[in-house]
């Protein structure tokens, strides 16, 4: 009986979290393009509860639009390991699947799931807000059914971040 | 009984004398002595709790009986006198700890300043009153001058402002006697009565400068700044707690003891009901609230900080004292005590950084709550009470000075009053904020809070914010038998505040401290309820991504208001320390120029000037009177 | 007894929901001058409840954690000084004068937490913060003493008793009473006042390292002040109310005002705020004044 009602708060809590998700993007030139059509009267985000914020105290959704490189994945790092639980990492765009067009870079970050965990990838190249809102759907429905957990997988195999992590920064 | 007021005024001077020869033996005699003499002097000034005692006569001058008296008004400023010696003692033994200069006569000279003023309160006529005035002066200057080489010239421009100020009264206390010959306080107050209306402007514009060059009101202010900020800090709380207010105490002895004829009867012309010369004054004030304010906000030093704040917090009392009406003087005088406390408090505070850090430059520090949070909770109780906010004791007077000015319509230092006191917010955010809050250096990782002794008197008068917030009626009871005795219609108050009828609406601290502390519980309660918090190092700290370092100075804490600073620009481009600054040039220039001339330092020089006057001299005695 | 028990209990909830629906409806009212659809209008709730929820806090200390329970700990305490339809519960114990500092407790105690968050950005805020409360409180105190002196009290329910039937302030006093919504405004710090918390120059300013249960008391916090800063104006300016929902009516009034304004103006420079407020406010409140001191 107990565990019925700690399980029915947490669905509650999951009810909640996914009607209000607040976004703190790193962008980069092109990926940042697509964001404020989403935002904006066009598409208008905000329908859903989702809103940018500003710092990372604040925020629930990391959004990476666009390729990280080594000078700015620690400090993307830096900000996802200061949100607070629950947090949800949303990759935007093929470079943070496979470096997109930058693949053969020496210095970019090819593929963003081995230093922080995402919960969800938009592909394309540039991705239209049609997709990210559609991807803001789908983690709605993940964060719903409990499966949005990278939070708890990145404190589960936090060596095996670490560990990618200082190979590429040293 | 009556002879207990000679020992009391005694307690304090054989006091010091003791401790400077006590220092001689060991430095545990002098502080035994020292403690044991302050406490003793606090002891006996209880004695007197809301007695009144006329004259007792201890000796004669000139033909006029020197007498010392008391009643409650001369208790409540020796209850400030002796609480605060005595507590500043106690601080002087853990602050002055290491023997860096001769501190046997640092505590005779304490112990005199606390005599002297003694003397002042329970002074019966003018010349008592002078005499003492004048220890107090002179004490107190060498007790500033212990801080330091800066110390050395802020005293002397304190000693020099004193000087004038004490001649000042003194040309005053002479054309008196010269026209009464008694200097006792009822045939001054007689003779007063009696006088042209030049004679009573004169005398009071000469004492009043002696007054208010102690009280630093705004034209007389000069030496303040520097000799609170350059005085060692348990001095500084002994200036700027209590002896400017020896300033605000004779000025209610002259507005209500010697004037109040005058005052009373509608002989002066009057502007808003107020007799014109308590309309300057209360004018006075109000500029110094107001542009001291402005000036306190613009400081990067905690103690000239807190200096400039002692300007606008006198001036409440001036204000209030100078209102005329009873909720008005008895406001003026509960903030006299309550500046006291808080002020007192807030200079031990900022004392205690700058004994664990040794410096008071607000842009050094930062983050110093994680290791000295004692100090930083009575630090915290002492801006809360600066600033004016309920429940604490600088609310209450502060409000019933606001009352006063409104019952009296007297909007336009209503509005100076209450702008000084939103002033008070930044300034003392200012101060907590860049000592306590924001990042740590890394230097003072290693800071302790300080030694119980420095604790004690601090925590002291943090309780005592409190006390006299919730409890205003403590102080009413002697504020208001008090001022009976000068006339005063009394105001109607209880323990925990004022009736509808005092002021213009009622004020009860005590339900407002309770519901505050209640919704503050809920609050509390609400918040462990939710899941817990972790706690976070400074470091790991949002700044866009950057990883925070020790040795990047994330803090922000040089130019507090800069922005601010730039709208009030042209206000503080106007100085009074120029036109005295013009002054001393001028009279540079003059003894440059001029009388060196005369005084040429050259021997030959001066022997023909003898040769010159004594060949005069004998002339005149050969002729004998011949000539005229 | 169990009456003023009752009241102590519903009066901030009753002052907190009027709030939150004033940020439930502000949420919507934007979305459509922005011309966008807008969120939900329960959208303010699930915000406060998700944070409220968060699994992980952090804190910075023990003074970061006690900023935000001491602001609503003040905002609580005044709501009980202001007289609303007929219920004044600690009206008595304190006047017009009184509650102008007690509704500095809050910002106190926020500005306290802020600048135990070790972070430029808050302690930017709150200098800013200070310096617009130091401008719009010249006008302010102008206008709450030609209140005073027009009434001959600075009793809060005597004050709106004697504005019944109509005989609004709003009406004898329409200098102040313009004044006093801009001030209220400046209190509220909403667009062009919005120098505070500015999230493009320092990253919501005070905010900046409140994330969770702390972040949702501020936003509780928020709804508190709404309410406060408007009703007072309400009571000072709109004679009060005999009953609930004609003071809410009145309140909206106000408010729906306000919204006009917002979004469409952009933001002040700190300094120009501060010389806003000491010129043109307070000329309309010292001519205010003037009036009734002659008058």
């Amino acid at each position: 009986m107990e565990k019925m009602t700690e399980e029915q708060v947490k669905s509650i809590a999951n009810m909640l979290r996914k009607r209000s998700l607040w976004m703190i993007h790193y962008c980069t030139g092109c990926g940042a393009m697509e964001l404020p059509p989403t935002m904006t009267s066009r598409y208008d985000m905000e329908r859903f509860g989702l809103a940018p914020y500003v710092t990372s105290r604040q925020a629930d959704i990391l959004l990476i639009t666009g390729y990280l490189n080594v000078k700015t994945l620690r400090r993307v790092i830096t900000v996802y390991e200061q949100m607070l639980d629950p947090k949800y990492v949303i990759g935007f765009g093929s470079c943070t699947l496979n470096g997109g067009v930058y693949w053969d870079s020496y210095a970019v970050i090819k593929q963003l799931d081995r230093y922080i965990p995402a919960d969800l990838y938009i592909a394309g190249c540039m991705p239209r807000p049609e997709a990210v809102i559609s991807a803001f759907r789908h983690l709605m429905e993940l964060i719903d059914s409990g499966k949005a957990d990278g939070y708890k997988r990145y404190k589960r195999n936090l060596a095996y971040y670490k560990e990618n992590q200082r190979k590429v920064l040293g | 009984m009556n002879i207990l007021l000679e020992i009391m005024l005694a307690t304090p001077f054989i006091g010091g004398l003791l401790a400077f020869i006590g220092g001689k033996v060991h430095r545990w005699v002098r502080f035994a002595v020292a403690v044991t003499f302050s406490f003793l002097t606090l002891i006996e000034a209880f004695v007197y709790y809301n007695v009144t005692i006329k004259g007792v006569v201890w000796g004669s001058l000139f033909g006029s009986k020197l007498i010392l008296q008391t009643n409650p008004i001369s208790w409540l400023f020796l209850f400030i006198v002796t609480a605060m010696s005595f507590l500043i003692v106690i601080f002087s033994i853990g602050d002055m700890e290491e023997d860096r200069i001769k501190l046997d006569s640092y505590y005779m000279q304490l112990l005199f300043v606390e005599g002297a003023m003694i003397g002042i309160v329970l002074a019966g006529d003018l010349i008592t009153f002078f005499m003492f005035w004048e220890i107090m002066s002179w004490t107190s200057y060498f007790l500033i001058i212990y801080g330091g080489k800066k110390s050395v010239a802020a005293g002397y421009k304190y000693i020099i402002m004193s000087i004038i100020g004490a001649y000042s009264m003194f040309i005053a206390i002479a054309m008196l006697y010269v026209k009464a010959h008694s200097l006792v306080y009822a045939d001054v107050a007689t003779t007063l009565a009696h006088s042209s209306a030049t004679f009573v402007v004169w005398t009071v514009v000469l004492l009043g400068i002696g007054f208010f060059v102690k009280a630093a009101i705004m034209p007389l202010h000069t030496w303040l700044p520097d000799a609170h900020s350059e005085a060692p800090s348990p001095v500084s709380p002994l200036l700027s707690g209590v002896l400017i207010k020896m300033g605000a105490y004779g000025l209610f002895i002259v507005l209500y003891g010697f004037l109040s004829v005058q005052l009373a009867g509608n002989i002066m012309p009057s502007v808003f009901s107020t007799p014109i010369l308590l309309y300057i004054i209360q004018w006075l004030a109000a500029l110094s609230i107001v542009l001291a304010t402005f000036l306190a906000i613009m400081q990067e030093d905690a103690k000239r900080l807190l200096a400039y704040s002692s300007i606008s917090q006198i001036g409440y009392v001036v204000l209030g004292i100078a209102t005329g009406t009873s909720l008005g003087v008895a406001g003026g005088l509960f903030h006299a005590l309550n500046h006291a406390i808080f002020k007192g408090l807030l200079f031990l505070a900022v004392g205690a950084v700058i004994y664990r850090t040794g410096t008071r430059n607000l842009s050094d520090l930062g983050g110093l709550v994680k290791k000295m949070p004692y100090t930083f909770t009575a630090l915290l109780l002492g801006i809360i009470a600066l600033a004016g906010v309920p429940p604490l004791n600088g609310f209450v007077s502060k409000w019933m000075i606001y009352e006063a000015l409104l019952q009296k319509k007297e909007v336009f230092l209503l509005i100076m009053a209450f702008i000084g006191s939103t002033g008070a917010f930044l300034y003392v955010y200012r101060l907590i904020h860049s000592i306590f809050l924001g990042q740590l250096p890394k230097k003072y990782e290693n800071v302790k809070d300080v030694p119980i002794l420095m604790q004690v008197p601090i925590w002291v008068l943090a309780v005592s914010t409190i006390i006299f917030g919730i409890f205003p009626g403590l102080a009413m009871n002697v504020i208001v038998k008090g001022m009976k005795l000068f006339g005063f219609k009394p105001i109607a108050y209880t323990l925990f505040g004022f009736p509808q009828g005092t002021a213009m609406g009622a004020l009860k601290v005590i339900n407002i401290s309770a519901v505050l502390a209640i919704a503050f519980v809920a609050a509390w309660v609400l918040f462990l309820i939710l899941s817990k918090s972790r706690k976070v190092s400074q470091y790991d700290n949002y700044a866009a991504g950057q990883v925070v370092t020790p040795e990047l100075k994330y803090n922000y804490s040089f130019g507090f208001y800069m922005s601010f600073g730039r709208v009030i620009k042209s206000i503080l481009k106007l100085g009074i320390e120029r036109i005295y600054n013009y002054w001393v040039d001028a009279a540079k220039i003059f003894g440059d120029y001029y009388m060196r001339r005369v005084y040429t330092g050259n021997l030959e020089t001066y022997n023909s000037y003898i040769v010159i006057v004594v060949t005069i001299a004998a002339a005149a005695i050969l002729l004998g009177g011949k000539l005229w | 007894m169990v009456k003023m028990i009752l009241i102590a209990i519903v009066a901030p909830l009753l002052a907190f929901a009027i709030g939150l629906s004033f940020m439930m409806i502000k949420r919507k009212f934007v979305a459509r001058i922005q011309r966008r659809y807008g969120p939900t209008i329960i959208q303010p709730i699930f915000d406060i409840m998700k944070l409220l929820l968060k699994e992980d806090n952090i804190s910075h200390g023990i003074i970061f954690s006690l900023g935000p329970i001491i602001a609503i700990a003040g905002s609580i305490l005044s709501v009980f000084f202001i007289p609303i339809a007929g219920l004044n519960m600690l009206t008595g114990s304190g006047d017009l004068i009184a509650l102008l500092y007690i509704m500095a407790i809050g910002s106190l105690g926020m500005a306290l937490g802020a600048g135990d968050s070790a972070n430029p950005n808050a302690s930017i805020g709150i200098s800013r913060a200070l310096t617009l409360m130091f401008g719009y409180d010249l006008p302010l105190v102008i206008i709450v003493i030609s209140v005073a002196l027009q009434y001959h009290t600075t009793d809060l329910s005597a004050i709106v008793a004697a504005q019944a039937n109509g005989h609004w302030a709003l009406w004898s006093l329409p200098l102040s009473a313009i004044v006093g919504f801009v001030v209220t405004y400046g209190a509220l710090g909403e667009h062009p006042f919005d120098i505070i918390t500015a999230p493009h120059e320092v990253a919501t300013g005070p905010m900046v390292e409140y994330g969770g249960k702390h972040l949702g008391f501020l936003m509780i916090n928020h709804a508190f002040h709404l309410y406060v800063e408007i009703a007072l104006f309400v009571d000072l300016f709109l004679g009060g109310a005999s009953n609930i929902f004609i003071f809410y009516i009145k309140m909206f009034a106000v408010f729906f005002i306000m919204m006009m304004f917002d979004e469409v103006l952009p933001r002040f420079k700190i300094d120009d705020a501060v010389r806003f407020f000491w010129k043109w406010p307070t000329v309309v409140a010292l001519i205010s004044l003037i009036i009734v001191l002659v008058k």
